[in-house]
């Protein structure tokens, strides 16, 4: 039967089918940049019209190859997207596995059933059941397998496209390394992803570090970067000796995977200490680095780094121990600002005891002063910017904000630089990767600490210290972590499914047969009691004909309305109630 | 008996799908790509699973009516123990439609019977491809009969045999069990005379009357007398020989019998020769669904004798 007969099973087989198209078309209108609803719409009009319009072919081989194309074409589009397209990829998954189930019932049903067999249960129970014991099944070895699989398979560093000359001139400011970042310059933020990361933790994802401040840009002291000697894809990096955390700090793996055409800044979490790459890298005195040959679509890399995780505790007691000089050389000289800027930070900092204490100060007064605004009108040429943002417009975006604690914290003699890079960026529920964006790129301040090294603090939002950020992780991760319960889950999940029709059919069997039990009982007292009274039943007399019977024979015309309770309870789905069993019960006991 | 089954375009898709995924997944570092080729290949591999567990638990029983003709329809019964939400099955000897049930079931599926002989298993395939679709797994099954099934060739359509010159059924030398057989009369022999009409013979004028009468008149004779026969169904020859062979001897003792002739079965059966007397269709259908080529029972002398033979 074809579907656009009248009730055709295969028309129900379009709706899965649309639904998986629809999810492909969503990812590849992702990746597009165009509309995800058109796409969604265009996928599932290609599925219908796939399904309906086709009527020389099978409507089994159309589905199966719809839903082929269909799952090869998102997954090459979710490739290349590298954001947050899960979600789609389980739909799609989830509706092309219900479209084969339902594929097959389908078929099944074309067949003639065989004379005087067992009927076919109900399709939707069957598919409903079956879904989700394969969904379970199938989980469990997506649990199982897929971080495995990702961990032996995976490619930590990939060359990727080339950039073009149109990649780079359309790349954001934020992706181009640069040895000046000016203040007077309002950022690009879309939502267009730049990279993945595939990291234990969230963290800053460093790109440069920025020392010196001349009123309205930044800029860097310190020698031109070296370029790194590599063996093989991997190179050793020469931490400076106040980056403490790079020698002592615990280390975590980052793998890199752009998604933006161009950049020519390998970005890392503090601090970076080795990095696999195909590219030649440089490396600046702060640890930062760049490469000569930009990444492009699709490159990938990975950065060892080492961090120490501070709390609060250890960042105050770090006052205890003196700055080494050369951090207090480069980057505790008073800063090039106005003396109300200072006079500013030395009030905020009067109370503070420790140096940290400072900095939470400086951050709460910024906190309550002034206000985030990405659309903030630039501060006039040749006016100090900071200034400007602390004591006219005190609007501005992270840059300023962060500008603002480096100079006010240097004002006090606390060692401070500037950072730029990207915040973690939302972390995918399904494989625990951080989608970063362009809108994600950030400002944020490093302040030294004697022993514990650069911390970051990012006076613009509630972002917590990078020692404190949680570890966090994906829906797989988790359900790895939790292996025991999540089996016993799925274990319970599948025998409840599988066994639920027999659980019901013994129920229902119970209560019939307790439903019988009283019947035949009541059954026999009648009988007993006929016969004494010299009417024996009939074999062919049903309990309703016999009770007539008795009750004209005796004259009691009760025994009616008990014929009447032994077939309802007998013979009736649901069986007699308990106020009507014990009426008939008086009846026959009175007998 | 089971064969292995076979693959289908969806494990094509699925394998495909998983493969890609997996390789597109690991070069691009996305692991959501990478659980969607596992995803496909858990598919893939729990599709071929399932249905080859399912129908290894299910069992046949089967029964037959204990005779049945080539040519004509005949009941199998089917009995499916077993736990499987959807199988299908139909008849082998000859191939017969799908059938599709869940199981345990009862059932009964008609067929055409194929060939004469005697039947006691019989063939039943299954399969299913549930719940995925991915592989149709297929089982064969020889399942003993609880009867054997005797078919009887199938009968080709002549007229019952007679003879003038046979002799008559009560005169057979047979062991007396005949005694209830009609006496038909004289065979051939003149029953009555008529007046002629137009187109009648001029052999059939009975002179001597005529001339009595003044008047042409014609002999009526009686109608041919069946009697008995003993068939001798050789069955030397290819295989269609065979057959039609024992298809006329079919035809040619249901005619007799069905005009109250009797009829004697010289056959060759589990290759020995038996001569012996049938006494209806049913056991003249049996005899000749155990015959086979090889030496034949000798008739018994005095019967008339129709050899059938290639």
């Amino acid at each position: 039967m074809k579907p656009w007969e009248s009730g055709s099973p295969w028309r129900v087989v379009a709706v899965p089918v649309a639904v998986a198209l629809g999810a492909v078309g969503a990812i590849a209108a992702r990746r597009a940049q165009i509309p995800m609803a058109l796409g969604a719409l265009a996928g599932a009009t290609a599925a219908l019209l796939g399904v309906f319009a086709l009527p020389s072919l099978s409507t089994r081989r159309v589905v199966v190859v719809l839903l082929g194309l269909g799952g090869l074409g998102a997954l090459r589009h979710a490739s290349f997207v590298a954001s947050d397209t899960s979600l789609l990829l389980v739909c799609w998954a989830l509706a092309t596995l219900v479209a084969l189930l339902l594929v097959d019932r389908t078929g099944a049903e074309e067949v003639q059933p065989l004379p005087r067999g067992t009927p076919l249960a109900g399709r939707t129970g069957e598919i409903a059941r079956l879904a989700v014991a394969t969904t379970v099944m199938v989980a469990v070895a997506v649990v199982a397998l897929g971080p495995t699989l990702t961990d032996h398979l995976g490619r930590h560093v990939w060359p990727g496209l080339d950039p073009s000359t149109g990649d780079q001139v359309n790349a954001p400011s934020s992706l181009m390394a640069t040895n000046s970042l000016d203040m007077t310059q309002q950022p690009r933020l879309s939502d267009r992803v730049v990279f993945a990361v595939d990291a234990p933790r969230a963290s800053f994802w460093r790109g440069e570090v920025f020392d010196v401040w001349n009123g309205h840009a930044w800029s860097r002291s310190g020698p031109d970067p070296a370029a790194l000697a590599h063996d093989g894809d991997t190179s050793q990096l020469f931490p400076a000796t106040d980056d403490i955390g790079a020698t002592e700090g615990q280390t975590m793996r980052q793998t890199f995977h752009f998604e933006s055409g161009y950049s020519n800044i390998v970005f890392a979490a503090p601090s970076p200490v080795s990095v696999e790459t195909d590219r030649e890298v440089d490396e600046r005195y702060d640890g930062t680095l760049s490469v000569g040959d930009a990444f492009g679509s699709g490159a990938a890399y990975t950065v060892t780094s080492r961090s120490v995780l501070a709390t609060a505790a250890t960042l105050r007691a770090a006052d205890a121990q003196p700055d080494p000089s050369s951090v207090l050389e480069r980057f505790a000289q008073p800063p090039q600002t106005t003396p109300r800027v200072r006079a500013l930070a030395r009030s905020v900092t009067a109370s503070a005891p420790t140096t940290y204490d400072k900095i939470l100060a400086l951050e709460a007064w910024l906190g309550a002063h002034v206000r985030y605004s990405i659309t903030a009108p630039v501060a006039p040429k040749g006016v100090d910017v900071v200034d400007d943002f602390l004591f006219r417009s005190r609007l501005g975006w992270c840059e300023q904000v962060a500008s603002s604690l480096v100079v006010m914290a240097r004002s006090v003699g606390i060692p401070a630089r500037l950072a730029t890079g990207f915040v973690p960026g939302s972390r995918d529920p399904l494989t625990g990767q951080f989608i970063v964006r362009e809108r994600d790129a950030h400002a944020w301040t490093e302040i030294y600490f004697p022993g514990v090294g650069w911390q970051q603090f990012d006076p613009t939002a509630s972002v917590p210290l990078a020692g404190d950020a949680t570890s966090g992780g994906s829906w797989l991760q988790a359900a790895r972590h939790h292996a025991i319960e999540f089996g016993l889950l799925a274990l319970a999940l599948v025998v409840a499914v599988i066994g639920a029709p027999d659980a019901l059919g013994w129920l229902r069997r119970r209560r019939a047969r307790r439903r019988a039990g009283w019947a035949a009982h009541g059954l026999a007292r009648l009988e007993r009691a006929g016969r004494r009274a010299g009417r024996a039943r009939a074999p062919a007399e049903t309990p309703r004909e016999y009770a007539a019977a008795l009750a004209a024979h005796l004259d009691d015309a009760r025994l009616r309305a008990v014929g009447d309770a032994l077939d309802a309870d007998g013979f009736s789905r649901t069986g007699l109630s308990a106020s009507a069993r014990a009426a008939a019960d008086a009846v026959l006991s009175s007998l | 008996m089971s064969g292995p089954g076979e693959l289908t375009l969806t494990s094509i898709v699925l394998f495909t799908l998983g493969a890609y995924g997996i390789a597109a997944g690991a070069a691009s570092g996305e692991q959501s790509v990478v659980a969607v080729g596992v995803f496909a290949f858990a598919l893939f591999v729990l599709g071929i699973i399932w249905p080859i567990v399912m129908l290894s638990g299910v069992t046949v029983e089967a029964w037959a009516p204990a005779d049945a003709t080539v040519g004509e329809h005949h009941d199998v019964h089917v009995r499916l123990h077993g736990r499987v939400a959807r199988v299908e099955l139909r008849l082998l000897d000859p191939v017969g439609p799908w059938w599709v049930t869940a199981s345990p079931a009862d059932g009964v599926i008609t067929r055409v019977a194929a060939r004469r002989g005697v039947f006691s298993t019989i063939r039943i395939e299954l399969r299913t491809s549930a719940p995925l679709g991915v592989f149709v797994r297929v089982r064969t099954l020889r399942v003993a009969l609880r009867t054997e099934l005797s078919v009887a060739p199938r009968p080709v359509a002549t007229e019952a045999f007679s003879s003038a010159n046979a002799p008559r059924l009560h005169e057979l030398p047979l062991d007396g069990s005949l005694s209830a057989a009609p006496n038909t009369g004289p065979g051939d022999s003149v029953r009555a005379v008529r007046p002629y009409l137009p187109g009648d013979s001029a052999r059939l004028v009975h002179w001597p009357t005529s001339a009595r009468r003044g008047t042409l008149v014609v002999r009526e004779h009686e109608p041919p007398v069946v009697v008995g026969v003993a068939l001798v169904v050789d069955l030397d020859g290819t295989a269609d020989e065979a057959e039609l062979i024992a298809s006329r001897a079919a035809g040619l003792g249901r005619a007799t019998l069905a005009a109250g002739g009797a009829v004697w079965c010289c056959t060759c059966e589990a290759g020995r020769p038996i001569s012996a007397r049938v006494v209806d269709q049913r056991e003249l259908g049996r005899r000749l669904a155990r015959a086979g080529a090889g030496p034949v029972g000798t008739p018994p002398p005095g019967w008339p004798v129709v050899a059938v033979h290639a």
